[in-house]
């Protein structure tokens, strides 16, 4: 079979091109957080430094590279985020769920037509569903006289939670359908049996059942909504959200405070993923446990007989930990001691390039005053002033030494 | 009826009925139409809306096709052509996104071991959890002028300046074929992993090549799956802001950027209306294709 | 407080197809009551409209006397015990049990107690805190019943609740089930396609087909006098042979069959009055095959016919002898392992005989499919 593992091979490799392609550009922005420079990169690379994550810095060229830390766009941004993925969460998982359970009693003449329009949402553009929603609202809101119809036709964020609540009820309708064709539905009826009334029997029967679908379907539509751009950016006005901030801010050009911001919410995912992972493998474990213990005591057959593992075992991704605690130990070593680490390394850097950029200011001055005498001389005197102001403003760089010499001191 | 609340109870009943009837009528049906409707209107200020001045016209529609009369164009070439160059890019993109990932889907599906599968499945999703902004700001970083492929291609010598990918929308293209391969992926698993495993020995115990296993069994048996990836990758793409807003160059628009212009800087809500109305119908024809020629039920195409 | 259950008429249909048609029995207080019939005969729809999950869509429902119209299945006396038992898998056994208080508002040491009492009612004390999936079936079975006891209703309601378990289980339950109703006492309505099963439990039987009753009565009643063919032939075995009314005299027919004739006697009607018949009338004799005996044999029996010999099949305690009367008329013939058959052959012409008391004759109609 030497073709088979040709194939087996060329398959491999393949998948690992494809993980690279995956990963390969988050990887690399994750690193580019790290590295000094205003302009995320990894070569060149100036120092190794968390002022991305921090305060940012101020730019020779007098723009504010404002960090994660510091940012207070991006603050308010998320909080606004925050309080739509809560709306958005409290009106879709409801709606979605309800459209399931309606679902499972419409007469089958309808039910086609009932899962159609429940399922158009997701099928629309998600600009449109922005739009429809702003200018349904805007005309609302102008017949409402100033009314409450108007303050809320005229909120941003009352908008964005209805926009998107009109798609993400899908995704959570999708979920429930997904469980509740699982459902016995002789539970339901042994409780009507039993003296439940039908509401008893939604709480104490469907609820739980449901359970497991509604904290997904919660999660799904927190994470939707929080990541939500092409509704959010017709239907959020005046306001701003995380993503429509991180939009504008990359639109403008393009910070490493981006970068790190990714970092963090690829950590938080990671986090969260292999949690959930962890919790899952255990929960089947016991799963499995019990089933066995159960087939075990009902037939007692003896090939099913439980080998107690009483010796102490390491876990194996505690392995896997480590490496890379030590591979990081390590390499943040190397980093001190070639002296591409810490403030030392940034003024040195920033010294560099601010004598750079003095050089070229210079030649600029120099070609400014050439340009200036020419000027004069053939009686244009506006220029020379422009460049004063631009250029030759002493306070300029005051600002940026202070800034750095004071940075120099805190440690 | 009756029946609906003697089954569910008075309480549910009426939950069940206002959460149900508040989205499909209030989120779904009445936005749509009120913008399908806005779109045969005259730009004129909210005031005047119901006014005299108020009347149905067509104006923004002759305007996608033929451009203002002002301009001696006998067509709008601008916004036709940014329309029919997002289209047929989505198409493009969508069919290289299958051919992309249907080995993938495959290799998931019968190929590894349970537990591979699942490894697999999660570092899919992982990326798919980072907002699609901040994936094509990745990508921009990777394509930018100053950026680490040309970085890298200067040092080992293939090329001496730096390529601008941005300019020639190759960062956008792959930017939009990055953000949505999760939704090809995923209907393609789902729907080669029904395939009995036995199928596939049988064929091969027949004597069936590989090709010819793939085109005659997997590939008829997951056409659902095909569908649903297709018309899923197809509408975002088409329907996609986030990654030409970080990726396209400046001289290249998206169709969504036109009615965003239309919408936020020329303060024209028909005229963005009508646009949306034209992508709208792309959309829903587009799907009523793909059930079409997939001999699919729309339940298929969205799970 | 067991109560009597009683069906007036009672039709239940969806659209034009009617799945009960015109039903009307009374169950007795503390009666052990089966519905039997092949699956698909409506049994299921009825006891569904007994325990109000069906409404019918003609005649009357009373239970204890009162018309059950219009009251839910939350509000009736009466248990149901589901096919599938239909547990509730996310709560323990012994909230299983103590649903029905609970939904009732009771008090959680109450519900307890309550529960440990039929926990040792069905033999399964101190399991309460078990989940549902960590008990066997035959112990599920039993949390179902005592789950449906828990509010002692007036009348139980069993929907096939053994069909899902093995053989052996099944016989064991059976008893246990019969127990179980013998010491609370009250009106116990099964369902059940399985004849063994009706017979062994059951005060009375409901033989049901195609929607209707064909016959009420007790297992010895359904057994030895059925007033259809298709009872005849559903509940147990039987020959059934073809053939047209030679002469009557009183209940006693004499029937012509395959160039034959046999002695009978006339099948019963629902009223307790016999069937009468005409020369000449189409019929159809039924003859069990633990009825037909080896001419040897020591049994009395006033007729006699030749048959040839096919095949031998031995079944334990007992063989069965099929053999064939002109290759047309297949006859099934069992007897005691006791009696010695190792000199058949094949293509030979056997004696056999029965007693006219034991062949019964009835109008031509539909048989059971088997």
């Amino acid at each position: 079979m030497k073709s088979q593992q040709a194939l087996n091979i060329l398959l491999g490799i393949y998948i690992f091109i494809f993980f690279t392609y995956l990963f390969g550009p988050l990887v690399i922005m994750s690193i580019t957080a790290f590295n000094s420079a205003e302009f995320p990169s990894v070569t060149p690379w100036e120092c190794f430094s968390f002022r991305w994550f921090n305060e940012g810095k101020i730019a020779y060229d007098g723009q504010h590279l404002a960090g994660l830390a510091t940012d207070w766009r991006l603050h308010e941004g998320l909080i606004t985020s925050l309080k739509i993925g809560l709306g958005v969460v409290l009106l879709s998982v409801p709606i979605g769920l309800s459209a399931a359970l309606v679902l499972t009693q419409v007469h089958s003449r309808f039910r086609t037509a009932f899962y159609s329009v429940s399922i158009m949402p997701v099928l629309f553009p998600g600009v449109i569903i922005g739009i429809s929603t702003v200018v349904l609202w805007d005309r609302i809101a102008s017949m409402g006289g100033g009314g409450l119809a108007t303050q809320l036709g005229r909120n941003g964020i009352f908008l964005t939670i209805l926009a998107q609540t009109c798609f993400i009820s899908t995704y959570c309708f999708l979920i429930f359908v997904a469980r509740l064709q699982r459902f016995d539905q002789t539970q339901e009826e042994a409780a009507l049996d039993l003296g439940a009334s039908q509401t008893q029997v939604f709480f104490k029967i469907l609820i739980p059942y449901m359970m497991p679908a509604i904290a997904s379907s919660c999660v799904i539509a927190f994470l939707a909504s929080f990541e939500n751009y092409n509704t959010t950016v017709f239907s959020i006005l005046s306001d701003q959200t995380l993503t429509t901030v991180i939009a504008s801010k990359v639109r403008l050009g393009i910070s490493p405070a981006i970068s790190s911001l990714a970092l963090v919410i690829i950590l938080i995912t990671l986090t969260v993923t292999i949690v959930y992972e962890v919790l899952r493998r255990r929960e089947d474990e016991k799963n499995r446990a019990i089933g066995s213990d159960a087939l075990y005591a009902q037939t007692l057959d003896s090939r099913l007989k439980k080998i107690d593992k009483s010796e102490f075992s390491i876990p194996k991704p505690i392995f896997g930990v480590l490496l890379v605690i030590i591979v990081c130990i390590f390499s943040f070593n190397k980093l001190v001691e070639n002296e591409i680490y810490g403030s030392a390394c940034i003024a040195a850097k920033e010294k560099e390039k601010k004598s750079n950029f003095a050089e070229q200011l210079k030649l600029l001055q120099k070609n400014a005053d050439k340009a200036s005498q020419t000027s004069v001389q053939n009686g244009e005197t506006g220029q020379k002033k422009e460049f004063g102001d631009i250029f030759g403003d002493p306070d300029l760089f005051k600002n940026f030494g202070g800034f750095d010499t004071k940075k120099k001191e805190d440690p | 009826m009756n029946y609906f609340f003697n089954k569910n109870g008075p309480l549910i009943s009426t939950y069940l009925i206002i959460s149900i009837g508040f989205w499909l009528i209030f989120l779904i049906i009445i936005p749509q139409l009120y913008m399908f409707d806005l779109s045969f209107r005259p730009n004129i200020p909210t005031l005047l809306r119901g006014g005299p001045d108020d009347v149905y016209t067509l104006v923004h529609y002759k305007h996608f096709l033929f451009g203002s009369e002002t301009s001696g164009e006998r067509y709008n070439y601008v916004d036709v052509r940014v329309f029919l160059d997002t289209i047929l890019t989505a198409i493009l993109i969508t069919l290289i996104n299958l051919c992309f990932c249907y080995p993938i889907a495959f290799y998931i599906a019968k190929v590894a071991s349970a537990k591979t599968a699942r490894l697999l499945i999660v570092s899919l999703i992982i990326p798919f959890w980072i907002n699609e902004l901040l994936r094509s700001f990745a990508l921009r970083i990777l394509f930018a002028g100053e950026g680490f492929i040309n970085n890298v291609l200067i040092k080992m010598g293939v090329i001496d300046t730096g390529i601008n990918f941005i300019a020639m929308d190759v960062a956008l293209y792959t930017g939009l074929n990055y953000a949505y391969i999760l939704l090809m992926i995923f209907p393609l698993y789902n729907a080669i992993e029904t395939l009995d495993k036995n199928q596939l020995e049988a064929a091969e115990d027949l004597g069936s090549s590989m090709i010819r296993t793939h085109l005659r069994i997997v590939i008829p048996h997951a056409k659902a799956g095909i569908a649903s990836g297709c018309t899923m990758v197809f509408m975002l793409t088409a329907g996609a802001l986030a990654t030409p807003v970080v990726l396209s160059s400046p001289n290249t628009f998206w169709f969504t950027q036109l009615i965003y212009q239309w919408f936020n800087m020329n303060d024209n809500w028909p005229r963005g209306a009508a646009y949306s109305v034209v992508l709208l119908t792309v959309s829903v024809v587009f799907v009523l294709l793909m059930m079409k020629i997939f001999k699919v039920k729309i339940g298929e195409i969205v799970r | 407080m067991s109560a009597d259950v009683e069906l007036q008429k009672v039709s239940v249909s969806f659209g034009n197809f009617y799945a009960a048609k015109n039903v009307s029995v009374k169950i007795e207080k503390g009666e052990f009551f089966s519905f039997l019939g092949p699956s698909g005969c409506g049994k299921t729809t009825l006891l569904r409209a007994i325990s109000g999950f069906a409404e019918p869509s003609d005649g009357k429902i009373l239970i204890g006397g009162q018309d059950m119209a219009g009251i839910g299945p939350n509000k009736r006396p009466t248990s149901l015990i589901f096919q599938n038992l239909a547990l509730f898998p996310l709560m323990s056994v012994a909230d299983n049990i103590a649903f029905s208080l609970e939904v009732r508002g009771t008090g959680k040491v109450q519900r307890r107690n309550r529960a440990d009492e039929l926990l040792e009612l069905v033999a399964l004390s101190g399991q309460g805190n078990k989940k549902v999936h960590e008990l066997s079936g035959g112990q599920k079975q039993r949390v179902a019943i005592a789950r449906a006891l828990a509010i002692e209703p007036a009348v139980l309601l069993l929907d096939e609740p053994l069909s899902a378990l093995d053989l052996k289980l099944r016989q064991k339950m059976r008893t246990e089930l019969r127990e179980i109703q013998k010491r609370v006492g009250i009106t116990f309505i099964y369902i059940t396609h399985d004849q063994g099963e009706a017979l062994t439990m059951s005060d009375r039987i409901a033989v049901m087909n195609e929607g209707e009753l064909e016959q009420v009565g007790s297992g010895h009643n359904v057994y030895e006098a059925p007033h259809t063919p298709f009872v005849a032939s559903f509940v147990g075995e039987n020959n059934a042979f073809y053939g047209t009314v030679i002469s009557t005299n009183g209940d006693m027919v004499r029937v012509s069959s395959q160039g034959k004739d046999f002695l009978a006697k006339a099948g019963d009607l629902k009223d307790g009055k016999k069937h009468t018949f005409q020369k000449r009338d189409k019929v159809i004799m039924f003859v069990r095959p633990e009825s037909i005996f080896l001419k040897d044999q020591i049994n009395q029996a006033d007729n006699i016919f030749s048959a040839i010999f096919k095949t031998i099949e031995f079944e334990g305690n007992l063989k069965n002898i099929y053999l064939s009367i002109d290759g047309v008329q297949d006859v099934r013939c069992s007897i005691s392992n006791a009696v010695e058959t190792a000199t058949l052959s094949t293509s030979e012409s056997i004696e056999l005989k029965f007693s006219s008391r034991d062949a019964v004759v009835l109008p031509v109609g539909p048989l059971a499919v088997d």
